[in-house]
């Protein structure tokens, strides 16, 4: 009888005649997991999980088995292009690195110049592990606009999490959390940042408790033991009205209370203001199960809330992170195994080491665009895009002359897509960097071949919080095409930053691990590096905040000028803010559902991802779409009082009859104008970036909350 | 002889499609023709609960296949390890098969006018090797290969842990 073994190379090997496997790192998502790379006749022909990595064991998501069909999909761009007609006129013209990257530091240097280097901004969408060469490039020329998903993804975690308790807080699934509340979060199909649905599925396996929160009926929330569907935006207030009950019920850890928190008085004032039958209303969800709900998550130890950025894309954003942590650490569930873990990363150099920071002098640091009024987010070196936009279409409070994005879209991905579209028509210079013509592209000066994955060396998760680094081994080479980190060692080196550079990127690589007394080249023989493992740490050194202590009253939120305890904002537009929009727009929109195969706006040019959705969904209860005349497969038309997308309607009862879901960076790279659909199914066409509306302290755009109307088209 | 089968614990699935896209990179079907894929039922009330589960449909390699009794050029047959193979190189395309299968489960190729089944992966199972969606790639470690009741009873227990 034949021994079947997961994963076995060497047959794989004999069977299929493969010339090499390659040890590496997916970047397909937002984090990456261990994957094996096989090839044969110099080509990666297949893609399969890496049984030793720790993070994924062995497993594998859709979007990084497909990664050889992005790697050498036709339509990807293997050359540097300079546009030869009008903006958007699809005419282009192949061009040399050097004439390209000339030209680009040519247009820095007189962009400094004559308008200041922060007329200068540079850009990413969501980090790519391209963050920390973005911010260096930026540092040394002395812009410190930096243009990314930070304001309302990931950063603000991190941002929130700094101030709070010194760390990003990531659940322990290794020990399995006995409790897991999901908030607002599909890991299961995301599986980007430290979390994996992998190891999630693991420790349900092993009997732990699920809380669900979640507008939709996801099959995380179908599992649930306890599903808390709320109100979209009012995720605040429902964390406030659960703390009510633990205080209330004094279920917290009262000896993590007493030593390690800061400002546990003026909380428990706060919490009080959020009693149960106020916090009912706001959100929709009955009090019993709020109560329930938290009552089972304080009791059962260990416990995580695994979050995510839904959470991040609303007025609340930082208060709703800061509100999970309060919850995570007055029930005795931070740095405890099994719980929340603020991990220690092995001692290379940090990102924001690497970034150079500190060489951006504070005269221009005072510049950052939007820093005066979003503070929180002015401190991590983080923009609200509109300040970009406005700057460009303005001219105030300055002139931007000039874009350069690295592996973003923001006609896809950024609020009130019509304006993005405005600004980046209007731009002097762009330049861009990506693997295909994207309808952000198509309105670029200049745009860049783009390695992906597949075709770079780099430290994987150097940024991430969980501990650990892998290897990413360049496996193969497409065209001319060159990692974001080569290309802008190069350009360094031609705009006057040479001596803070390598000759090559393996000099940066080795710079980054010189701290542990190795380098790239003894590291990629590694399979990964483990940061040190302890647990509770702030016993001996307290959190790594100013009172060194856990900040349930934030002393630097209050220092910037905001309220240091969370509170809940009505959503900006709502039934109750806006009543009268209400009556126009009888439905509450939200946006961002995640689906199987795709990353935001990537890979819907990938056959096997395409393969998988067809075409935009919008989500409607069955009571709804009778009422409005809709069925089931009709092309619908979702309007908002900035603009009206198409989608297909689905009729879903996983989803409250006064709420509708559509799905967001929707574009369509198979048609071969250049505007690709940009703005026929684009959710933020529909979707409001005005200031009043963002976190008064992150800048968070509210992308995921809106109100709209709905009907056949 | 000992029997194979591809079981799956639709109480895990989380619908993630990895199986879906795994079974491509292994066969390479055409686009639009799928030899395994996840299916969304409901949300619908069940006891008294509104459910959403997915189910992942895939041939069953049925002890009695029907599609291999109507078969006029004896395409599809029956392995002694259990496994029913269709033979591409056989199929004339009259689509009888798909006709008789209870399960919905072949499926029609347009560009190459035959029809096209999950065939277990018979090619790496006769290597050694385990078929492509279940070689460890499902995130909720809910596709198994093996023996049908090793499998069930392995499934049950997982399943007392968890309750």
């Amino acid at each position: 009888m034949t021994e079947f073994t997961y994963s076995n190379i060497k047959r794989e090997m004999e069977t299929y005649g493969y010339d090499s496997v390659v040890k590496s790192h997916c970047r397909m998502c937002h984090g990456g997991c261990g994957v094996l790379v096989y090839t044969k006749n110099g080509k990666a022909v297949k893609i399969a999980g890496d049984p030793d990595c720790s993070i994924n064991h062995g497993t594998l998501c859709s979007k990084g088995i497909a990664s050889t069909q992005l790697a050498y999909h036709p339509d990807r761009l293997k050359y540097p292009v300079k546009r030869v007609g009008a903006k958007a006129s699809g005419n282009w013209e192949r061009i040399s690195w050097d004439e390209a990257l000339n030209t680009i530091a040519e247009r820095i240097v007189q962009y400094k110049k004559a308008f200041g280097a922060e007329s200068i901004v540079m850009g990413y969408g969501t980090g790519r592990e391209n963050e920390g060469v973005i911010y260096r490039f930026a540092n040394l020329l002395g812009t410190p606009n930096v243009l990314t998903a930070g304001h309302f993804c990931y950063g603000p975690r991190i941002a929130t999490s700094i101030i709070t308790c010194g760390s990003n807080p990531i659940v322990d699934y290794e020990n399995n959390p006995k409790c897991i509340m999901v908030w607002g979060n599909n890991l299961v199909i995301g599986n980007s940042d430290e979390y994996k649905g992998e190891s999630f599925s693991v420790s349900l396996e092993k009997g732990a408790k699920l809380i669900a929160v979640d507008p939709r009926l996801t099959r995380i929330a179908a599992r649930a033991d306890i599903w808390l569907q709320l109100r979209p935006g009012t995720d605040t207030a429902l964390a406030l009205g659960m703390l009510n009950v633990i205080v209330n019920e004094k279920l917290y850890d009262t000896e993590f209370v007493e030593n390690y928190v800061h400002g546990w008085e003026p909380f428990v004032k706060r919490v009080n203001e959020y009693p149960l039958n106020k916090v009912e209303k706001i959100t929709w969800v009955p009090k019993e199960k709020i109560r329930e709900a938290a009552r089972l998550f304080a009791t059962t130890k260990p416990a995580a809330i695994q979050w995510g950025v839904a959470i991040e894309q609303q007025i609340n954003c930082a208060d709703n992170n800061r509100s999970l942590m309060a919850l995570m650490g007055i029930t005795g569930n931070i740095d405890v195994p099994g719980g929340q873990v603020l991990f220690r990363a092995p001692k290379v150099r940090t990102v924001a080491e690497f970034g150079a920071h500190k060489k951006l002098s504070k005269e221009q640091a005072a510049k950052r665009l939007g820093a005066d009024r979003f503070r929180l987010a002015g401190n991590f070196a983080i923009i609200n895009p509109k300040c970009v936009w406005d700057a460009i279409l303005t001219k105030k409070p300055y002139p931007v002359k000039m874009l350069f994005l690295i592996s973003s879209n923001p006609v896809m991905t950024r609020a009130n897509a019509k304006e993005v579209y405005r600004a980046l028509e209007k731009v002097e210079f762009m330049a861009v960097s990506d693997f295909f013509l994207t309808p952000t592209a198509e309105l670029a000066d200049i745009v860049l071949p783009a390695s992906t994955w597949l075709e770079m060396d780099y430290i994987g998760d150097f940024w991430k919080r969980h501990g650990y680094i892998l290897p990413r081994r360049k496996v193969i080479q497409v065209g001319e095409c060159r990692s974001d980190h080569e290309m802008l060692n190069d350009l360094a080196h031609r705009v006057g930053q040479g001596e803070y550079w390598w000759d090559s990127f393996e000099g940066a690589l080795d710079y980054i691990l010189e701290p542990m007394g190795t380098t790239w080249q003894k590291f990629s023989e590694t399979d990964y590096i483990r940061g040190e493992v302890t647990y509770q740490k702030y016993k001996k050194k307290g959190f790594s905040t100013p009172t060194n202590k856990f900040e349930l009253y934030s002393t630097l939120l209050e220092k910037w000028g905001y309220d240091p305890l969370p509170q809940y904002r009505e959503v900006p537009e709502s039934p109750l803010s806006s009543p009268e929009l209400y009556k126009q727009y009888p439905y509450i929109l939200i946006t961002g559902m995640r689906s199987p195969g795709f990353f935001h706006t990537e890979n819907r040019q990938v056959p096997w991802l395409r393969e998988l959705h067809r075409e935009p969904v919008v989500e409607i209860h069955p009571e709804t779409a009778k009422k409005e005349g809709i069925r089931e497969g009709d092309w619908v038309i979702i309007e908002s009082p900035r603009g009206k997308v198409r989608q297909r309607a689905k009729i879903f009862a996983g989803i409250d009859p006064r709420v509708i879901g559509a799905q967001h960076a929707w574009w369509f790279p198979e048609r071969k104008d250049p505007g690709h659909g940009w703005d026929e199914s684009n959710i933020n066409i529909l979707t409001d970036n005005a200031y009043e509306g963002c976190d008064p302290a992150m800048g968070a755009t509210n992308v995921r909350t809106l109100l709209c109307k709905i009907y056949p088209e | 002889m000992k029997k194979y089968a591809l079981v799956i614990d639709h109480e895990a699935c989380w619908g993630c499609k990895a199986c879906e896209v795994a079974c491509k990179q292994e066969n390479n079907s055409t686009d639009g023709v799928q030899l395994i894929s996840v299916l969304e039922v409901g949300p619908k009330i069940i006891d008294g609960k509104l459910d959403f589960f997915f189910q992942v449909n895939v041939c069953r390699h049925c002890d009695d296949p029907p599609c291999a009794e109507v078969c006029p050029e004896k395409a599809i047959s029956k392995r002694e390890d259990g496994i029913v193979v269709m033979d591409y190189e056989k199929c004339t395309g009259c689509q009888a098969c798909i006709e008789a299968c209870p399960y919905d489960a072949i499926a029609f190729d347009m560009n190459k006018g035959i029809a096209q089944k999950c065939n277990l992966c018979h090619h790496r199972v006769d290597r050694g090797l385990i078929p492509a969606c279940a070689d460890n790639v499902c995130l909720a470690h809910c596709i198994y290969f093996g023996d049908p009741d090793e499998i069930r009873q392995m499934i049950s227990k997982k399943r007392r842990f968890n309750k």
